[in-house]
């Protein structure tokens, strides 16, 4: 795997995870946020799934951009780690989160054998990594104890969120970020050199 | 001595993407045992992607391809083994951000020594000798991202020579130094090179500081193709002409025309922009302000000078009611500055930041100028024309639907000047615009900027370029110790010695030859 | 002694936190995550070199937020757990004896995971985290000094942040309204961040090549990561702790997996 990947690939990786972990630690607060706003309408807990794709977005981005087996799955990880190290609140077992993750938007473009990354499959990696996340804090973090009405409804909250913000914004950041050029030497930007200058907006 | 080439390209060619458009185009060119070689052409004619094709990292690293062959000794740079050729070819690359993988100082040095499989027991020694040698031994165990940019420059200079390179490649090691950093790191390389056989390439925009050192020159144009090679003298001696052409910068020494002169305005009667009262400004308690008194005229222009630290950019940040002051008051065409309304204050002060890209909100550079017209609800008829208008004085036109983030350096910054055009401002604010920038960037800037400066419009910019404030300044202040040291007309300043030496200032080129304010040793 | 925990080999110190923080996810009783939680406690109390006033600044304000977290919990009790009788109701919930056990046993568990959390933290430091699983778990080195290079820039991140918003203000971007105009005000700062960010790993990495880094194995190491019997002394402690927690817990019939009663 790691024969495969260049050392920028890996820098940009990580420099992603860094850059997601501060995003994602300021997520908690707006999580926390919705939790409260949430709870005198009795589905409190729903607060931060309503919120749960952001916590998966930089395996999709990395994805996208770089398109080398690993890519989803490493980036989660670092994020996670990395997040620990400037202090979540979720502690440790937030990289084994991570890890869960990673492998389940991984499985996603695995499936396709590394070849394709149209919306469809990003959105698939989007609902991979939320049903993969949940079987894992149905465990961790005792869901098991709630009402299974309750979990049901956390459970398709979760992937409708990871269908918007995983999958769809995503994309939408990557192809933005494409259009500034910067990612000229990556898989992406490679794509969107070939696709010509389409976007001529009047 | 002999006179052996060391690395030599032989009808090089390199692109990004397809030889049609070639970065490099057809380079044939020996570097040579123990000279030292400068190699100059406008920002964008691929001087970087030379150097790092020369230590064999392009075209593979960014899967580029290429023509033509490149020898290190004689022998074909394909054929060395992955990292082999980049122990004998060391680069320091201009940004000091960007340069390292470890935390301190003392790792980051071990890591190059790993990279080289040195011994475990030995790279304690190897790391203190080399310290010594550049005199930071003091910083062995700091936090690298601590250090300032001439510090960060002399570890990355350090870790470098750790690899005991046969050629270093210098690529603009000190475009984003202070000019007595820059001059303490030309001065470290001078000793090394009488300790060392070195062969050395040099990078570099203006290369006035660096002429003692150079034997020869390499001229690249804007197509990647070499146009010049020969002894360094009679290069800027006989083809001045063909090099002001391609942008590119005569050092002082060379230059046989006049400065041009600063505009002169009339000087009675002008009625005060921005007036600052005994202000002071700290943070977490320690004072980076203390009772700053300034006056602005209408239609100065006006230079901001100190060191890094200093409080330059703090003081931008309080005129333009960024940062609020802890004491004092600040006017702004005789209304207290915390009286205007936000939208107002905005469209009566631009501020142009260090780095365009931040100034950026929109895809289009056309809808970058736009924006602030949106805003403030103009109708689509008198946006366009005024937009289109802009464009074509800032030579944008032709980007009008590029991405702003995609254009080159200078387009960036022309562009981040335009949207703060919109309406003619009563004041404008530059912080350090013509840092890291080209001999033709900048004399493109200076000219905006006056032509804003005839308009009627008060100009502040804070700078480390002397030659700037010698050229086109009617005032400028020192900031030392976080007070106001000095504010005159720039010439007296040039006069006062102790007070650039203690700001660690040096005086305009033009005046240089009569005294040159060294600081000897090379160590802060 | 007081430092023996900043002296583990952080791979081992890693794994001797991670099986607890496992294992602990099958327990619904509020006896075994307590006395894990008072373990923890003393090990850091006793045996890290951690101020006991910078660990509770740290530790507080989790405590805050678990205690938040659990109130929401305490309404949503599945059957499996609403065993014993109704303390009180409120609105359209019931909250039972067995609803309030579950719920501080889950929050005692998530302080379990937060203590161990600074433990590991506070006392390892980022790069020989880094180093020792290159060397003891034989992480590639590329992958190491790769996500190194790319963490060193967590600092100007936040500068970075600061500068755009200043920048956005000049331009007179209200603050955001409305989806779309949130939408747009995370692309104008993350765009420009991440643009930077991706220009910087390029030449962070031409700058590691260009030093001789080749990412193979075959490197010498400054800093030699070792594994010695104190390593493997601080990994039995911290599973053996948790494994007899477990059996006592088991032993006077406290042990809870799952819902379902031991004992």
């Amino acid at each position: 795997m790691t024969k495969q990947w260049k050392l920028k690939e890996i820098v940009l990786m990580s420099i992603l995870g860094v850059a997601f972990a501060v995003i994602y630690l300021l997520a908690f607060g707006l999580g926390q946020g919705l939790v409260g706003l949430l709870t005198p309408f009795g589905i409190g807990p729903l607060g931060y799934e309503f919120i749960y794709g952001i916590w998966f977005i930089v395996s999709i981005i990395a994805a996208y951009i770089i398109r080398k087996p690993g890519a989803a799955f490493t980036s989660e990880l670092i994020a996670g780690t990395v997040e620990v190290l400037i202090g979540s609140p979720a502690g440790p077992q937030l990289i084994m989160s991570a890890a869960v993750q990673g492998l389940g938007a991984e499985t996603a473009f695995a499936l396709t054998k590394w070849q394709d990354y149209r919306t469809r499959i990003l959105v698939l990696a989007g609902v991979m990594t939320a049903i993969f996340s949940f079987a894992w804090h149905f465990y961790s973090a005792g869901f098991y104890a709630y009402e299974y009405w309750l979990v049901a409804i956390m459970l398709v909250t979760r992937i409708i969120s990871s269908i918007l913000i995983t999958g769809l914004l995503g994309k939408w950041l990557s192809d933005q970020l494409a259009k500034t050029g910067v990612l000229r030497g990556y898989a992406l930007g490679k794509e969107h050199r070939q696709k010509g200058e389409h976007h001529h907006v009047s | 001595m002999s006179h052996k080439p060391v690395l030599t390209a032989e009808h090089y060619s390199f692109s990004y993407e397809t030889l049609d458009q070639p970065t490099l185009d057809d380079l044939t060119f020996s570097l040579y045992d123990n000279e030292a070689t400068l190699l100059i052409g406008p920002s964008g004619s691929g001087k970087s992607s030379l150097s790092l094709c020369l230590n064999g990292l392009y075209p593979d690293a960014v899967e580029g391809v290429a023509s033509g062959e490149i020898f290190y000794r004689g022998h074909l740079i394909k054929d060395f083994a992955k990292g082999a050729l980049n122990q004998q070819i060391g680069i320091v690359f201009q940004d000091p951000e960007s340069q390292f993988c470890m935390i301190t100082v003392e790792d980051e040095l071990a890591f190059t020594l790993e990279n080289c499989q040195v011994p475990r027991d030995e790279i304690e020694h190897r790391i203190n000798q080399i310290l010594n040698h550049i005199g930071m031994i003091d910083y062995k165990q700091q936090a690298i991202h601590t250090l300032s940019g001439g510090q960060k420059q002399k570890i990355a200079l350090a870790s470098v020579l750790l690899l005991e390179p046969d050629v270093l490649i210098l690529d603009e090691p000190t475009a984003n130094l202070d000019p007595m950093s820059r001059l303490e790191f030309i001065q470290l390389i001078e000793q090394l090179r009488m300790t060392m056989a070195l062969t050395i390439l040099i990078i570099e925009h203006q290369a006035d500081d660096w002429l003692k050192l150079i034997d020869r020159a390499l001229v690249l144009n804007q197509d990647g193709q070499l146009i010049e090679d020969g002894p360094v003298d009679t290069i800027f001696q006989t083809k001045q002409t063909v090099l002001m052409e391609h942008g590119i910068f005569i050092p002082e020494q060379y230059r046989r025309h006049n400065h041009p002169r600063k505009p002169t305005i009339d000087a009675v009667h002008r009625k005060p922009c921005l007036a600052m009262k005994n202000v002071s400004f700290s943070r977490n308690h320690s004072p980076i302000l203390q009772h700053i008194n300034m006056t602005f005229h209408q239609g100065e222009m006006i230079a901001i000078v100190g060191e890094n630290g200093a409080g330059k950019s703090t003081l931008l940040q309080l005129i333009a009611r960024l940062l609020q002051p802890n004491d004092g008051a600040i006017t702004f065409l005789e209304k207290s500055l915390n009286d205007w309304k936000e939208a107002a204050l905005r469209q009566h002060m631009g501020f142009v930041f260090q780095n365009p890209e931040h100034q950026f909100l929109t895809d289009t550079t056309y809808d970058e100028v736009a924006f602030s017209m949106t805003l403030n609800g103009y109708d689509y008829d008198t946006i366009n024309r005024r937009t289109t208008q802009l464009l074509s004085d800032f030579q944008l036109l032709q980007e009008k639907w590029q991405n702003p983030f995609a254009l080159s350096g200078g387009q960036k910054r022309r562009l981040s000047v335009a949207t703060m055009l919109d309406e003619t401002p009563d004041l404008l604010l530059f912080d350090e615009p013509t840092f890291g920038q080209d001999a033709q960037t900048t004399a493109e800037l200076m000219h905006l900027m006056t032509n804003i400066q005839k308009q009627g419009t008060t100009i502040v910019f804070v700078t480390h370029d002397m030659d700037l404030v010698d050229q086109y300044c009617e005032s400028v202040y020192v900031l030392h110790d976080q007070k106001v040291q000095y504010y005159n007309d720039p010439k007296t300043l040039w006069q006062q010695d102790t007070l650039l030496n203690q700001a660690r200032l040096r005086k305009p080129s033009r005046l240089e030859e009569e005294k040159v304010g060294v600081v000897h040793g090379v160590s802060r | 002694m007081s430092s023996m925990v900043s002296a583990v080999n952080p791979t081992v110190k890693a794994i001797a936190i991670l099986i607890p923080g496992v294992l602990l996810g099958l327990t619904f009783d509020i006896y075994t995550p307590l006395v894990y939680l008072l373990f923890v406690f003393v090990v850091t109390l006793w045996l890290s070199d951690i101020p006991f006033k910078r660990w509770i600044t740290f530790f507080a304000p989790f405590v805050l937020f678990i205690a938040s977290f659990s109130w929401a919990r305490l309404l949503y009790t599945s059957d499996t757990f609403q065993g014993g009788s109704v303390l009180f109701s409120f609105w359209t919930f019931e909250v039972t004896t067995g609803g309030v056990a579950v719920a501080i046993s889950l929050a005692l568990r998530s302080l379990c995971f937060i203590a161990l959390s600074l433990l590991f933290i506070l006392t390892t430091d980022s790069t020989k985290f880094m180093l020792s699983l290159m060397q003891q778990l034989k992480l590639s080195p590329k992958i190491t000094y790769g996500v190194l290079a790319g963490y060193r820039f967590l600092p100007t991140f936040k500068h970075e942040l600061d500068v755009l918003r200043q920048a956005h203000r000049i331009r007179g971007v209200s603050r955001a309204k409305g989806i779309r105009g949130r939408i747009q005000q995370f692309k104008r700062y993350s765009i420009p961040l991440l643009a930077n960010a991706i220009r910087k790993a390029e030449r962070v990495a031409n700058a590691m090549e260009s030093k001789g880094f080749t990412g193979e194995r075959d490197r010498t190491h400054y800093h030699m990561m070792t594994v010695t019997k104190r390593d493997w002394i601080f990994l039995g402690m911290m599973v053996g702790a948790l494994l007899l927690t477990f059996a006592t817990s088991y032993y006077f019939g406290y042990l809870n997996i799952f819902g379902h009663q031991f004992g």
